[in-house]
């Protein structure tokens, strides 16, 4: 089976499996249906502020798994509705952030500097439009680099690197989300330091479970579950009650009254918002790419540069912070292009890039039968055989989940999205610990054991702890993910280098990743405090 | 105290606080590398198996302590030459987390014996463990549990007991019970599975 029938194969999987209902005669499959609701969810929770995304994908995991089961047929179903809520809540976040200068979340910040001072004009619906329009562009070029690039990166990993290639490019990996993500490096390389060491507890080769200090609770070491959801959900949610605890319920948002005078967004709207729009894709789909590089800092970057590139080009009209239009779109096309370039070091590599990947490989890992990595884009048989590689189909279903998510981005996003401002309203008081019994409750229907939800709220605690102190916790994740997987292919490396100890020094490819690793981080010690808070 | 002198005072006072932690993270990461990995491992960093050499259960842990390490101390040089961000920890984080440590485990604790409880207190000729997915047995922990953790974390925020907070508290574990336990006949709401 060659690429065409692949990629056939992976589109007719979201349209024409387990057909839901008949609709003027047409068959509606459950992956679209999914897809949609996934992406209707996800807007709600993106204009809800204290609600985000992964949160949302946190919760929806367990009960998708239990809907759809471990088998096959449940992967493009249950991803088809995570990414649907990973696109949705990207354009939900701008809702608030012009309605009530709340930004849904945090990528979101710089829309209120142009969104609210728009919504104070009586231009909100304006600015919203604005905002959909850049942001269905910008996550649509993304999603375009990443069905051209994925593929190319993975057969490039395929063709050039071997065992201890590979081993090195993890190690590289794991390097630069340490120095990159947060505001220090040393707090990244204490992240990731103590993701790894959670990791390698209990399991191991030996008959002994290592570092289990004789318990049977941590004989099979931690559940992805508890300290993936503990660390990244519940410490945010222990930190956000805290602060309200110290703070005060606050008090509801007022709205800018929705004026209709001025909400035309057209042909002149759409090229005078363009040139902003371009630079700003092209920035957050080169920011998505990268490892731990989270979509706030695309925004900063795609924000900047228009706002300089507007300041040269019309030094008489009034800047970016004032209401300009041209801000709204250049920060959400920059925040929503890195939503589909996140996927291409997922899928070609099997790394997470950030929270939201971190659950469409949980998802991934919790049903089974895909393996993110180069080897998922492997043409069995070669193009003229008849070996059918069931997860490079799975690839192309998840690409055309995608597609469909941007149709319905393109035709209902803007409407619905004009809709969902109330979610501003529910206070966060109410809403955290909610949140918290929520996730709580996902844990154990998960792993049906009270230890287990002890775990989650131990890392929780650990998640709350390492906020206060200022680390960032997606190295934690993304090592803890990442740690067996290390593990694994160094050993293998070793093996196959007959017990050579210096296996990663004596490949050419292999010591520029690791001196590359070292690089990195050296060169983000170099400049502590110097760079600016990405997520 | 002039402006300049409170700067250098907060200035040298977030230092030694990233200072200490950076330290007490470096010599946290010699124990684990020292004590726990040598003592809670079965084999070494590399080992001898049938005439090969395999990587032992030691090493991935041991890098992990040196990643810990590395990053403690560097945190800490960081401190010493006046450049460390802000820590925004202080004793009353401690407390709070403390305090709802305790929270969340009565919350979990009346989960767990309030369905039993009542069962003991009845007249029910059956022992808990057989009606747990029965109608409301299967409910009663739950929502008595996830009742206590709303309220108890609203009140807190609110500092007064108000009726939406009863409401909510009420409300949001029934919520949660009825989505995870109507639509699925496989799933135990907590603490029933372990009971």
């Amino acid at each position: 089976m060659g690429f065409w029938d692949h990629l056939w194969l992976g589109v007719a999987a979201v349209f024409t499996a387990s057909p839901a209902f008949e609709l003027l005669g047409l068959p509606v499959s459950t992956t679209v249906i999914m897809i949609a609701s996934g992406f209707g969810v996800g807007i709600v929770v993106g204009a809800t502020p204290g609600l985000a995304g992964p949160m949302a994908m946190a919760i929806a995991l367990p009960i998708l798994i239990s809907v759809f089961g471990v088998s096959a047929d449940a992967l493009l179903p249950v991803l088809g509705f995570l990414i649907g809520i990973m696109k949705g809540a990207t354009i939900g976040g701008a809702v608030p952030a012009i309605l009530f200068n709340t930004p849904g979340t945090p990528d979101a910040l710089l829309t209120t500097f142009d969104g609210y001072p728009m919504a104070k004009k009586g231009q909100a619906r304006k600015a919203l439009k604005a905002a959909h329009f850049a942001s269905a562009s910008g996550d649509t070029f993304s999603d375009l680099v990443l069905f051209t690039s994925a593929p190319f990166l993975a057969i490039m990993v395929e063709r050039f690197l071997d065992l201890p290639e590979k081993t090195g490019l993890i190690i590289l990996s794991l390097s630069f989300i340490a120095a990159v993500v947060g505001n220090s490096a040393a707090k990244g390389l204490i992240s990731a330091g103590l993701g790894l060491l959670a990791a390698y507890i209990g399991k191991g080769e030996d008959f002994y479970p290592r570092l289990s200090l004789g318990q049977d609770a941590l004989a099979d070491g931690f559940p992805v579950v508890t300290a993936v959801l503990g660390v990244l959900i519940l410490g945010e949610v222990f930190k956000g009650i805290e602060d309200l605890v110290r703070s005060g319920p606050q008090s509801p948002t007022r709205s800018q009254a929705v004026s209709k005078a001025d909400s035309r967004f057209g042909w002149k709207e759409v090229v005078l918002c363009w040139p902003y729009i371009r630079t700003s894709a092209l920035i957050g789909t080169a920011i998505g790419a990268l490892p731990g590089i989270g979509s706030t800092l695309a925004a900063t970057l795609g924000y900047a540069s228009g706002r300089r590139s507007h300041a040269r080009k019309y030094p008489d009209q009034p800047k970016f912070g004032t209401g300009r239009i041209e801000g709204v779109a250049a920060t959400e096309a920059a925040n929503s292009a890195v939503s589909g370039a996140n996927l291409i070091p997922v899928l070609s590599l099997g790394i997470p890039g950030n929270a939201a990947a971190v659950f469409l490989i949980l998802a991934m890992d919790s049903i089974g039968g895909f393996n993110p990595g180069p080897s998922v884009f492997k043409l069995q048989g070669g193009v003229v055989g008849e070996g059918i590689n069931p997860e490079l189909v799975v690839v192309f279903g998840i690409f055309t989940a995608m597609m469909v998510a941007n149709a319905l981005n393109w035709s209902l996003g803007g409407l619905f999205m004009r809709s969902v401002g109330v979610m501003a309203h529910i206070p966060k008081h109410l809403l955290l610990p909610v949140i918290l019994l929520l996730t709580l409750t996902a844990i154990y229907v998960q792993l049906t054991s009270m230890a287990g939800v002890y775990m989650a709220i131990g890392f929780g605690l650990l998640g709350y702890f390492m906020r206060r102190v200022g680390v960032s916790v997606l190295p934690f994740v993304i090592a803890f993910i990442l740690g067996r997987n290390l593990e694994e292919t160094a050993r293998q490396a070793f093996a196959a280098t007959g017990g050579d100890v210096w296996f990663l020094f004596h490949s050419p490819i292999a010591f520029a990743f690791v001196l590359a690793s070292v690089v990195v981080v050296t060169l983000a010690l170099w400049r502590p405090g110097a760079r600016k808070k990405p997520n | 105290m002039s402006a300049r002198q409170e700067t250098q005072t907060n200035g040298k006072a977030r230092n030694n606080s990233a200072l200490a932690l950076g330290l007490a993270l470096f010599v946290l990461a010699l124990l684990i590398l020292w004590v726990w990995v040598p003592l809670d491992t079965d084999s070494g960093l590399i080992e001898k198996v049938r005439r090969r050499w395999v990587i032992g259960d030691a090493l991935a842990p041991s890098v992990a302590a040196v990643v810990l390490g590395l990053g403690g101390a560097f945190l800490a040089l960081v401190a010493l030459m006046g450049r460390a961000e802000p820590l925004d920890l202080s004793v009353s984080n401690v407390v709070f987390a403390l305090a709802y440590l305790v929270l969340l485990v009565a919350a979990f604790h009346v989960m767990r014996w309030v369905g039993p409880g009542l069962v003991a207190l009845s007249d029910q000729a059956q022992s808990y463990r057989s009606l747990r997915d029965t109608v409301p047995w299967k409910y009663l922990g739950f929502v008595s549990g996830g009742f206590l953790l709303v309220l108890a974390s609203i009140v807190a925020v609110e500092r007064r007991l108000s009726a939406r907070a009863v409401l909510v508290a009420l409300l949001a574990p029934l919520a949660i019970a009825l989505i995870y336990d109507l639509p699925f006949d496989d799933l135990l709401l907590p603490p029933n599975g372990d009971l």
